[in-house]
């Protein structure tokens, strides 16, 4: 296949397509290209759907590449779909943040940094596809072990968990948050 | 106490012991490595009366910390020994639960800030034509979908009066109303989850309705469905002519 017809086969892969389509698969369908290659392709397609200016963008999230909207047209588009916008409660948020530093970890681990029972909101994140169960640990009553999952990537836009403020970051945020607190 | 209503708007908001701690500590411009712990407890277990006297059932964990606060307190009162050991502060552990619970909490925040699937951007949708098949089934509407619906609920009535509660004379019991609900959906049949309920209920009408509805479920008396995944929760009742539904109950199920 011709070097432009290419980029503009894995450009259509990528349309049509639920979820994010990775270089891994790409690999697969085109045979004869090497990693590299395809990153070259993926990259290029990128930078020119930002270059051009349309209502949607080519993003790399969750380690594949998917066409999303631009965040400006959000109001618009939910009216359109009359959809409910992606809402979690702040508990929820909480034990996802916790599970998201420190996975795997435990219900218990995760009530011990919160102070609260958080079973329930366990099963809704569970049910949201947002975290998961990936194995026990080997303590006392073999607890399940939650992890994050590729969906939790996907509804906030990571390419992967190194995309969150590390925890030092977050340390920096405290001391800022205690300065501004001391001026009081 | 002046107006009970702004501790209840706040309390709300809280997520557990050390969120209140936390909002204490803040509301009181407290060093958070240097906290006045009479004053702070003495805030924190008024807090916890007003909860007590909304019957708020979140009071168990609230007490650990409680009784964490009076041991720290007395370890403080003690007389601290003239040699100089390096003792560690009552308060330290206390604190480094505060601060790594603030962690998370701010990195909750951080999340909201991202670019979120279905709130701020959107993908192309597409509907696989095997599955097209199950999307129109109705699904049995889960726990969780229906505490969602109370919760929506519970949060869109304006209870503008606290009274409302203290006032309300003609409370139903449970049987009463799950024997209400049989009544009105046995000449509907099938109704919407937000029609189960007047057009201004008092918060004791919303939980008493939502526990009847949760008995009925269980005992199998109605089933909670949608048309599709998100759309509006429908009650249906099956209870006695189950010839006539099973093959709606088939397709649910």
């Amino acid at each position: 296949m011709e070097k432009n017809n290419i980029k503009k086969a894995i450009e259509s892969i990528i349309f049509i397509s639920e979820r994010p389509v990775s270089s891994k698969r790409l690999l697969q369908v085109f045979q004869d290209l090497k990693r590299d290659e395809i990153q070259k392709y993926l990259d290029e397609l990128v930078n020119e759907w930002n270059a051009i200016n349309r209502g949607f963008k080519l993003h790399e999230v969750a380690d594949g590449y998917q066409f999303r909207t631009n965040s400006e047209y959000s109001d618009i588009i939910i009216r359109f779909k009359q959809s409910k916008p992606f809402r979690l409660s702040r508990a929820a948020l909480e034990v996802l943040a916790i599970t998201a530093y420190k996975q795997p970890i435990t219900r218990v681990e995760i009530d011990e940094i919160r102070g609260v029972d958080s079973s329930g909101v366990i099963g809704l994140l569970l049910e949201k596809r947002l975290i998961e169960i990936k194995g026990r640990k080997e303590v006392i009553g073999r607890p399940f072990l939650y992890v994050t999952t590729g969906g939790f990537l996907e509804t906030f836009g990571l390419k992967s968990l190194a995309d969150l403020p590390t925890l030092k970051e977050l340390v920096e945020i405290e001391k800022s948050l205690e300065q501004s607190a001391k001026v009081y | 106490m002046v107006s009970t209503e702004p501790c209840l708007i706040k309390l709300q908001a809280f997520e557990g012991p050390l969120d209140l701690l936390l909002y204490l500590i803040k509301k009181n411009e407290v060093n958070i490595y240097d906290i006045p712990i009479a004053v702070i407890t003495e805030q924190y277990l008024m807090y916890l009366e007003v909860m007590r006297e909304l019957n708020l059932e979140i009071v168990g964990d609230y007490l650990m910390i409680a009784a964490e606060l009076g041991l720290i307190k007395s370890k403080m009162l003690l007389p601290k020994p003239e040699v100089e050991e390096e003792e560690e502060d009552p308060r330290a552990e206390l604190v480094r639960r505060l601060l790594e619970y603030r962690r998370y909490k701010e990195a909750a925040g951080t999340l909201l800030a991202f670019d979120i699937l279905e709130r701020d951007v959107f993908t192309r949708i597409i509907q696989d034509e095997d599955d097209s098949d199950e999307i129109n089934q109705p699904v049995r509407t889960d726990l969780w979908s229906l505490i969602e619906a109370f919760r929506a609920l519970w949060n869109r009535k304006d209870f503008s009066s606290i009274s409302n509660i203290s006032l309300e004379l003609e409370l139903l019991t449970l049987e009463q109303k799950v024997s209400e609900l049989i009544t009105k959906l046995k000449t509907h049949k099938n109704v919407l989850f937000e029609e189960l309920f007047s057009e201004n209920p008092t918060r004791f009408e919303i939980v008493i309705t939502f526990l009847a509805v949760l008995e009925l479920i269980k005992s199998g008396l109605l089933i909670a469905y949608q048309d599709f995944p998100y759309s509006p929760i429908q009650i249906l009742y099956v209870g006695d002519n189950p010839p006539y539904y099973s093959k709606v109950v088939d397709e649910i199920a």
